[in-house]
């Protein structure tokens, strides 16, 4: 391969283009106003809300790669909160088996979920959007009966603080310690990503996913089980919404019914901008990272520079058309060129 | 024998000094003000201008509002630390989530700015008897419990002691709310069998249209049965108001807030009366109160400490005057927290 080739790719992948754009703008509101550069309060609270973020566009992107729409991202994020929630309250278990009981609460909400999807063959979207009110009303049920008025589970287990607060900084090795930047809380979320980008990259059982999500005909007669794969991406779907909504609880303090209610558009965009295809069958797990990091960049930078709610909105949602029309644009630019050669 | 009565004179000045002498004299030019809601709602924009008046009247530094919050923890977090890159040091916040907001109170208090938590006291459900659960620095908010209990003894004189009230209300998963739902049901209590309360509706705070299809929707089904609403939300209020002008049914109404609907309404004589809140004291007083923190000029005596800030009943009698009663209310407010709450230097 040439290097003109090899740079023409380079540029002509998705994900180059977003980290370009959203370092390019990260240094744009940077030099506009310097307090964006802030370490306390931009940069490391950027990165951390990024994390969440992250793992619940990871948990939409298990769902988008068969081809589906998980609407209960945020109500799954929710219930599992919960469980773990109470867990902490009720049974005072310690931090990890408390979010293991979390985790395999939001794996089987995904499981019964796939499930019902494949046995009453109805649209992914109804029965997940009916799965988010049935779960909203039982998480809201939950905490008005149990928690009276506090309407939250309170219990701090021994290290949620440090998961909230600290950074790589503390740890040094031969007197060199990691950045302050870096916030705990991107740990899980890089394990994610690494584990779910494994998956779809090296395993049988990606590619069956994918399979299944390219065309459901084609894969059933290739013998995929797409049945079994439709549930497997729902579970795994429950099981990252899960985690994301226990890393929220985490990051905010307590376990409460309001946790997962803000995740289903984030939970879109980052796949979506990261270059995951709506229809299924392709996906892009670091581009989930990055394109979430480009919306949360966008929208901080703009609230540095002091912009209003309403411009606030309309320049988030101009800058991620912008950024959602870059596959078009570089089409058509290609599609230019090749005809002015010819 | 002159110099004594010189030192009489002054011993005697100092102890009749008006406290809000006082507060004109620390030096506030270095505090700027952020007051954040958790969201865009009408009741939190007079906090804009009595964050104004205080930055003027007081000489401080600065004054923001910044509802950018989308009523989203996460997302108000994102605004108060971006006001806090910008140079804003101290923090006058209406939490969205009542138990995470204490987390955001204890990082920025660690980070030295002084915190205010208005319109709402996050922490126990007795906010009075438990200071101690907030984080913030103080609560100047209102009485939610107070405020319910006193609309619904108003419009259950309306009713003329007996017959079914319904209550409209916010969020179900919320301490004020429930303590609103506590108020009522305590004076619909002392009538002693005689008011019942029909239903309570939660959950329709978010919008005035989803407010006014719950009012249609309980007015068609029931409007005969209905002596009296009390509404102890904002849209909720706004809808009662409107369903009531337009069915014409003998319905008393007690709202909450006051809108320019509500206060029309009250001089019509459409409906009986409103509660008003005070949001532009909790932004005047709140304002000072950060500022004499931040700049280090006083302290709190209680650190935590919950006050109230005033709830009154408007009816058509007084529907013209209450905004003076409130102005001066705020006032003595804050000559409170000068001489009963705080220690200045």
């Amino acid at each position: 391969m040439s290097p003109l080739t090899r740079i023409r790719r380079i540029v002509g992948d998705q994900r180059v283009v977003l980290t370009l754009l959203t370092v390019g703008l990260f240094l744009y509101f940077g030099m506009k106003n310097s307090a964006f550069f802030s370490t306390d309060f931009v940069i490391y609270p950027l990165l951390r809300d990024g994390a969440v973020l992250t793992v619940i566009g990871l948990a939409q992107l298990c769902a988008l790669s068969i081809g589906h729409l998980n609407l209960a991202v945020g109500r799954m994020a929710a219930v599992a909160a919960l469980a773990a929630g109470a867990s902490y309250q009720y049974w005072h278990l310690a931090l990890i088996p408390g979010l293991l009981i979390g985790l395999v609460t939001g794996a089987l909400l995904g499981a019964i979920t796939g499930w019902m999807i494949v046995k009453s063959q109805v649209n992914a979207f109804i029965v997940t959007l009916a799965m988010d009110f049935a779960l909203l009303g039982f998480v809201t049920f939950i905490y008005v009966t149990f928690t009276g008025a506090t309407a939250a589970f309170t219990t701090k287990p021994a290290g949620m603080e440090y998961w909230r607060n600290t950074s790589l900084h503390q740890y040094c090795i031969a007197g060199h310690c990691g950045p302050r930047v870096f916030p705990m809380m991107l740990v899980p979320a890089i394990i994610a990503l690494i584990l779910v980008g494994f998956m779809y990259a090296k395993t049988r059982m990606g590619r069956e996913l994918l399979a299944t999500g390219s065309n459901l005909r084609a894969a059933k007669l290739s013998g995929i089980p797409v049945d079994r794969r439709v549930i497997m991406a729902h579970t795994l779907s429950g099981l990252l919404a899960a985690l994301a909504g226990v890393m929220l609880a985490f990051t905010n303090g307590s376990f409460t019914a309001s946790i997962g209610s803000q995740f289903m558009l984030p939970s879109f965009l980052g796949p979506v901008l990261g270059g995951t295809l709506l229809v299924g069958g392709a996906v892009q797990v670091l581009g989930t990272f990055i394109g979430t990091m480009l919306t949360l960049v966008i929208r901080q930078g703009l609230s540095v520079q002091g912009i209003g709610l309403e411009t606030l909105n309309i320049a988030l949602g101009l800058v991620l058309l912008t950024a959602l029309s870059l596959g078009q644009i570089q089409k058509m630019f290609t599609s230019i060129r090749m005809r002015g050669r010819t | 024998m002159k110099k004594k009565s010189l030192v009489a004179g002054i011993l005697a000045l100092a102890l009749v000094v008006p406290a809000s002498a006082f507060a004109a004299t620390p030096d506030f030019s270095k505090i700027k003000v952020a007051l954040v809601p958790g969201g865009a709602h009408p009741y939190f924009q007079p906090w804009i201008a009595g964050g104004k008046a205080a930055a003027t009247e007081f000489k401080i530094g600065g004054t923001v509002f910044n509802e950018t919050g989308e009523w989203d923890q996460t997302k108000q977090n994102a605004a108060i630390d971006s006001l806090a890159a910008q140079g804003y040091n101290a923090f006058g916040l209406f939490g969205v989530s009542p138990s995470d907001i204490n987390t955001t109170f204890s990082n920025l208090k660690a980070k030295g700015f002084a915190v205010g938590s208005l319109a709402s006291c996050p922490g126990g459900y007795d906010i009075v008897k438990e200071p101690q659960k907030n984080s913030a620095d103080f609560c100047l908010s209102t009485d939610t419990g107070k405020a319910a209990y006193l609309a619904a003894k108003a419009v259950i004189t309306q009713m003329g002691g007996k017959g079914n009230l319904v209550h409209l209300t916010g969020n179900a998963v919320d301490a004020n709310t429930i303590r609103r739902m506590d108020g009522v049901k305590k004076a619909i209590a002392e009538t002693g069998g005689k008011v019942k309360l029909l239903t309570t509706i939660t959950d329709i705070d978010t919008d005035l249209q989803t407010a006014t299809k719950a009012v249609s929707d309980l007015v068609a089904a029931k409007g005969k049965q209905i002596n009296g609403i009390v509404t102890t939300a904002y849209n909720p209020a706004v809808a009662a108001t409107q369903s009531v002008a337009s069915t014409k049914l003998p319905i008393k109404v007690i709202a909450i807030d006051d809108d320019p609907k509500i206060l029309s309404a009250i001089k019509s004589g459409t409906i009986s009366g409103t509660v008003v809140q005070n949001p532009w004291g909790q932004g005047y007083v709140g304002s000072w109160v950060m500022a004499a923190l931040g700049s280090k000029a006083c302290t709190m005596k209680t650190p935590g400490l919950y006050v109230d800030s005033g709830s009154f009943l408007v009816t058509k009698a007084n529907v013209g005057t209450y905004n003076t009663t409130r102005m001066a209310t705020s006032k003595q407010i804050l000559k409170d927290f000068q001489t009963k709450y705080m220690t200045c230097k």
